[in-house]
This record gives structure tokens, C-alpha cells and sequence, in this order.
């Protein structure tokens, strides 16, 4: 819908000029706010994105197998990230805000959702899984100790720590998959790395992710006959 | 639900508005009939008037971002 008129505008959630409101249209809005017919917003687009996440056939997986609220709910910020990941000052805002509220742990989870790290690894889960309670309780140890499972690597990371840092969480964490995950000016580094790693990590065999600003590497631990 | 958006409508109708709902404002954020900042009850931090939602639900001021609005609908539902 559109108006000329910058009043029906906004009540449409459109935005156009600066507008003046009479105290008689401030009334009738807080009237309607009031009888909860109406609501204040910015623009349409952060409801719209939120909502889109929560009907989403991903999200509904999701909260299928994802008990634990936070959690379920960093995943969702997960998938918000990924439909914004284009407006760099959208995804640093809402990053930050995620920071605030669940530190760096919240984070990585939802980079995890965001860079569709959590749905490759259920992918290579399922190929071992033997019920839906196993699946359930190995996507929640992942999320919940994502670190003792995960290398983020940055930008500024050197490719020898990196290695080195692999190493260690390996060794003292065994996990049954192990992921490296470089996004951005990352992703670099980490390509730099997988073949040293490759090599080093013999117990594992090594599938890549590679594409645009992306380049994860997951290992998954040999089966011994 | 009518959604208006005040992107565009001046600040001092914004103040007008929020006058109305019995806070203020110093021009910046938010405040409170005691002249506090009013906080996003999902971030805890202060809301600025440029950046405000007021959504039902004994009217709930919060910072305009993903996070909040996600919360938002975990408690009062999609009433949008």
C-alpha cells in the first residue's frame, strides 16, 4: 500500500518525509495502542525478517531437536543473521547485541546456525545416528560446548597458531567431529591451513565447505574396524 | 495489528507521543515518569527515542533490533 499523504504512510509502516502530528492523530494512535489495535515500530523490515526466521523450515527442525531455550533462541538469531548477512551494519548491530546478552559462546552459536555449519554437521551426524534421542542429545552437546568442537578463526589468527590450536582441542577434547571455520578474511588463513591439518590429523578424514567468504573444514573421526 | 512506523515523524511529535504514554524525554532517550532512562527489557539498555518500538503489552518500549523484537515475540507471542 501507498499514500502521498505522510500520515497514512507511516500508519502503513512506510516512511516518507518528516512528519508533524496533530494531537488529535497522537490521541487516535494512543487510542488504538491502547485497545491493542495498534503498534509504534521503526520500519517493517526487522518484524518481517524476525518472523520469517520463526516460520522457517530450518527453525522448525530446529526446535524439534533443540530443548534448551537459549539455545534454540541463538540458533534463530543464527538464521536472522544469515537473511541479513548482506547489511554489514545490520549484522554488526545485531552482533553486538548478541555479544551483550550471551557473550562469546552466544555468538559462535549463532555464527554456527548463520554459516550453515549446524545443518552440515547434523548432516554428517545422521549418517551415524541410531535414534532421534541420539541426534537430539549430540546437537545439544555440540551447541552447549561448541568450543571443545570448534576452531573460530579470525582474521588476524597466524596459520601456525591455528594448526597449533586444532591440535590441542583435538587431543584434549576427542570429538567426533571437529570443525574449522573461517568466514570472511578468515577463510584465507584456513585454507591455508588444511593441508597441514589434513596431514596431522590422521584419525580423521577431512570433508571441506568452500565458497564465497566461506571455508570450513570437518573432520570427522575414523571409524576403527 | 496497525503498525505505525515512526521513522520519519519528528521528534518532537515522538516526545508528544511518549508524553501521552506518561514518559518523556531529554531529546536522546527514553525516560521514565521519574526522568530515568527507560531500558529494553530484553538488553538492558537505554532506548533512544530515534530508535524506540512501543509494542502492547503494558507498553513496552524497546530498542529497535532483532534480538529484542525476537524476545518479544517469544513472550507476548505474534501479535504483529
Amino acid at each position: 500500500m501507498s499514500s502521498d499523504d505522510p500520515i497514512e504512510s507511516a500508519a502503513a509502516g512506510i516512511t516518507k518525509g518528516i512528519i508533524e502530528l496533530s494531537s488529535e492523530k497522537i490521541k487516535e494512535w494512543i487510542r488504538k495502542f491502547k485497545d491493542r489495535k495498534l503498534a509504534f515500530i521503526q520500519d517493517k523490515s526487522v518484524i518481517e525478517v524476525v518472523k520469517e526466521q520463526y516460520a522457517s523450515g530450518e527453525s522448525k527442525f530446529y526446535s524439534k531437536y533443540i530443548k534448551n531455550k537459549d539455545i534454540l533462541f541463538l540458533t534463530r538469531l543464527g538464521l536472522t543473521l544469515r537473511k541479513i548477512e548482506n547489511d554489514i551494519e545490520r549484522v554488526t548491530n545485531l552482533q553486538q547485541k548478541i555479544l551483550k546478552k550471551y557473550e562469546v559462546r552466544g555468538l559462535h552459536i549463532s555464527y554456527f546456525v548463520q554459516n550453515g555449519i549446524l545443518n552440515r554437521y547434523i548432516g554428517l551426524l545422521i549418517e551415524d545416528i541410531s535414534s532421534e534421542e541420539e541426534l537430539e542429545e549430540k546437537i545439544l552437546n555440540i551447541l552447549e560446548n561448541i568450543e571443545k568442537h570448534t576452531l573460530f578463526v579470525t582474521g588476524q589468527d597466524k596459520p601456525e597458531r591455528v594448526i597449533q590450536s586444532a591440535l590441542t582441542i583435538v587431543s584434549s577434547h576427542n570429538p567426533t567431529i571437529f570443525i574449522v571455520s573461517g568466514i570472511g578474511s578468515a577463510s584465507k588463513i584456513v585454507k591455508e591451513c588444511s593441508q597441514k591439518l589434513e596431514s596431522l590429523m590422521t584419525n580423521y578424514e577431512l570433508e571441506k565447505v568452500s565458497g564465497g567468504k566461506k571455508e570450513i573444514l570437518f573432520f570427522k573421526r575414523k571409524v576403527k574396524i | 495489528m496497525e503498525l505505525v512506523s515512526l521513522k520519519n515523524v519528528s521528534m518532537n511529535s515522538k516526545i508528544l507521543l511518549l508524553e501521552e504514554l506518561g514518559y518523556g524525554s531529554n531529546g536522546k532517550f527514553v525516560l521514565d515518569s521519574n526522568g530515568n532512562k527507560v531500558l529494553d527489557r530484553y538488553l538492558e539498555i537505554p532506548v533512544e527515542v530515534e530508535n524506540m518500538v512501543i509494542l502492547p503489552g503494558s507498553e513496552i518500549v524497546l530498542d529497535n533490533n532483532e534480538l529484542s523484537i525476537s524476545k518479544y515475540i517469544e513472550e507476548f507471542g505474534d501479535v504483529f
